[in-house]
């Protein structure tokens, strides 16, 4: 089989573009560009603790990544995993303070399964809208983003306070997706079993698009609409089973985020892990362990911009505008490159038709 | 392409150069994180700040502030660790949502002491209640400021129809809410005047962020007939006072009343009007303040828990208030007096106040 590297190098040429632009950045507020990112990665490789909150904090990443970059690969751009994340973490928490007594082998895989659901309800919707009515799924799934906002404010308010009127009870420990033993050994990182599910997502996700059916059908449908149709291949139900899965995806980041990663929810909050997605879906270029990568990147980003604000004199504002700026690099270089491509066949198709006049 | 490179990589070395050879005698041992918001606020982070960064002009320090990714205990907990490991000694934390975290990080950092403004810490499931040797806790009499605030806005205007605006439901918002409508019950009973507030006109936003929101409630209430919202919401405030500066523009009168910081400035609109009519304040940048110079001089109260009230003047209303008369302002010292003294007494619970 034929490797294609093109994404590998396009994306690292856009981490190096974006660091640079991040060193002059630096060294404009007047800080030593490479003492800064010598601080930026040692506050996320320092410490055994340091490097698990590297992978805690890109284990919900690496989750909406895969979520935007399935629905890509089916031409469909889910701009909602803020919402189904919400929705997932919701489900997931509501059982877990409400069967609070049940074993941890038994209410772990509950609260699975009803982030999965609740995620994947929140993206079959836009899903449907999109199949039935052609109500474009980037506007659909930013409502239901809102939707899913205010139903988590009001949920958390009436039923699963406790003390603040602002965030739910914390659940219990047998509920949480954290790990004594790990966190103990990681001197009090919040690496927990999330980052299995997040592992364990990319590895079927792969599968499905690489090796399925169904995978095959659903990048039809994300190559060309039209083929896909004429080839026989159900459009419509293409497009809500990506969706659904999409947010299956992103209730699982949810769930990770909420029982995992904080072991409570607050409301009022729409998590930025939902967007974040976006941009680990595009430098990973909407390949599963190219996701798995980006997002783990960004976790390193994350991780270490404290460190580095506090040993040097970049303000946290910069540190977060030279990541926004990566991430700006990484994403117009993909743009770039389709505007490219779609500018050769242009001139490729008009010097066809230009040939074919001058007969 | 390649020379663009080239260019932009010799002037990051050559910026390098220069930077460096600036040695600095401050000491890098104070720091604070933020709580959800930016250190701009116009209230809660930025007082806090401004405190620090005023002790640390008087006793050398150059203070740092971390903003954390987001508002989780792991979020809180990743940026004190930041600071901790990169040798900073005090740290403070202003924000209820920090007491779970603090309540980790005192074990889990003994040599580093700790300031937590507005909670105490606890463990997530409310059981545990322990205040580290290494750790001040301050609260502020929010219902004094609020009471304060309400009273000189009633003996000023005599008769006007009031209305709050709340951020999150949070008890020191609900503290100055609470307050508040005490100050014009008192006002009313006392000095005669026309305070009226009803059910309807007492709200949370339920953020301390949605600008846009802030003014839209702050609309339909002037729209109802209010004349002075108190808007104790951060952001939403701004977006409250942003839309009775329009309406002042256009020759209505209507009024805001500030909170956490004298938001005077903030409320100009032509000139040296301001639609301020006053301003609730906690002094959070005095209580930073306090905080790191007792640490400069090795007394930090740690283990304490700190009030800051009307006894301490650790809360009131501005010194310089352009919007309200001498006669009023006279009126007012002398409640903020009977305050101090103990003879006004103000409740912090919500009793059978609206909200």
């Amino acid at each position: 089989m034929k490797k294609d590297y093109t994404g590998v190098i396009k994306s690292l040429g856009a981490v190096f573009l974006g660091l640079l632009a991040g060193a002059v950045l630096m060294a404009a507020v007047g800080a030593n560009p490479i003492k800064g990112y010598i601080y930026l990665f040692q506050g996320g490789f320092k410490s055994f603790e340091r490097l698990g909150n590297v992978f805690a904090i890109s284990t919900a990443l690496i989750l909406t990544g895969l979520s935007v970059a399935f629905a890509f690969r089916t031409g469909l751009f889910n701009i909602g995993a803020s919402g189904q994340m919400l929705m997932g973490g919701l489900a997931a928490t509501a059982v877990a303070l409400t069967f609070d007594n049940l074993p941890r082998i038994i209410l772990l895989p509950f609260m699975f399964i009803v982030a999965l659901l609740g995620g994947a309800l929140w993206g079959i919707i836009p899903g449907l809208l999109k199949a039935k009515f052609n109500v474009h799924e980037v506007v659909a799934t930013i409502m239901m983003n809102w939707i899913a906002y205010w139903i988590v404010y009001y949920t958390v308010k009436a039923y699963f306070t406790a003390g603040l009127e602002t965030e739910t009870a914390s659940i219990s420990a047998a509920a949480q997706l954290r790990l004594p033993w790990l966190t103990d050994f990681l001197n009090g990182s919040y690496l927990n079993m999330g980052i299995l599910i997040a592992i364990g997502s990319v590895i079927i996700i792969k599968l499905i698009l690489d090796k399925t059916t169904l995978g095959y059908e659903l990048k039809a449908v994300g190559f060309n609409r039209h083929a896909a149709r004429y080839a026989g291949i159900k459009v419509n139900r293409s497009i809500i089973l990506s969706m659904m899965i999409a947010g299956g995806l992103a209730g699982l980041a949810g769930l990770t985020y909420y029982t995992g990663y904080s072991i409570n929810m607050q409301i009022g909050v729409l998590p930025v892990q939902g967007f974040d997605g976006i941009a680990v879906a595009l430098l990973g270029a909407t390949t599963p362990w190219g996701v798995f990568f980006a997002a783990t990147f960004f976790g390193l980003l994350h991780a270490g911009k404290g460190f580095m604000s506090a040993n040097t004199v970049i303000p946290p504002q910069i540190a977060d505008t030279i990541i926004a700026i990566i991430i700006y690099f990484t994403a117009t270089s993909l743009f770039i490159e389709k505007l490219w491509v779609r500018f050769k066949t242009k001139r490729a198709e008009t010097k066809k038709i230009k040939s074919g006049g001058d007969e | 392409m390649k020379k663009v490179l080239l260019v932009v990589l010799a002037v990051v070395m050559a910026a390098s150069l220069f930077i460096g050879c600036t040695k600095t005698v401050l000491l890098a041992e104070v720091g604070m994180v933020t709580d959800a918001g930016t250190i701009d606020d116009k209230s809660f982070n930025q007082g806090t700040w401004e405190g620090i960064v005023e002790a640390g002009k008087d006793f050398d320090y150059a203070p740092k502030y971390l903003k954390p990714t987001g508002t989780t205990q792991a979020d809180y907990m990743v940026e004190i660790t930041n600071l901790v490991d990169s040798g900073y000694k005090l740290i403070v934390c202003p924000g209820f949502k920090f007491e779970t975290t603090i309540f980790e990080a005192q074990d889990k950092y003994p040599d580093t002491k700790f300031v937590l403004i507005d909670g105490t810490p606890h463990t997530a499931d409310y059981s545990t209640f322990t205040l580290g040797a290494n750790v001040v806790s301050i609260f502020f009499a929010e219902e004094q400021s609020g009471f304060m605030a309400g009273v000189a806005a009633a003996v000023e205007l005599e008769t006007a129809e009031f209305g709050f605006i709340g951020g999150m439901e949070i008890p020191p918002v609900q503290r100055f809410n609470w307050g508040f409508q005490q100050g014009l019950a008192y006002a009313n009973e006392n000095f005669g005047t026309n305070a009226t507030i009803k059910s309807e006109n007492v709200i949370y936003q339920g953020t301390f962020s949605e600008v846009a929101a802030g003014a839209a409630l702050a609309a339909q209430m002037y729209d109802k007939g209010v004349d002075v919202i108190f808007a104790a919401a951060g952001g939403v405030g701004v977006g409250a006072i942003t839309e009775a500066k329009a309406r002042a523009v256009k020759g209505e009168a209507v009024w805001i009343v500030g909170v956490d910081v004298d938001q005077y400035p903030d409320g100009v609109y032509e000139g040296e009007n301001s639609i301020i009519l006053t301003s609730a304040m906690k002094g959070i940048g005095a209580a930073s303040y306090d905080m790191v110079k007792a640490y400069n001089e090795g007394t930090f109260p740690g283990g304490e828990t700190l009030i800051f009230n009307a006894e301490n003047d650790g809360i009131g209303i501005p010194d310089e208030n352009p919007n309200l008369s001498k006669a009023t302002a006279k009126t007012v010292d002398d409640v903020f007096k009977d305050m101090k003294a103990g003879t006004i007494t103000v409740s912090a619970e919500q009793g059978s106040l609206f909200q």
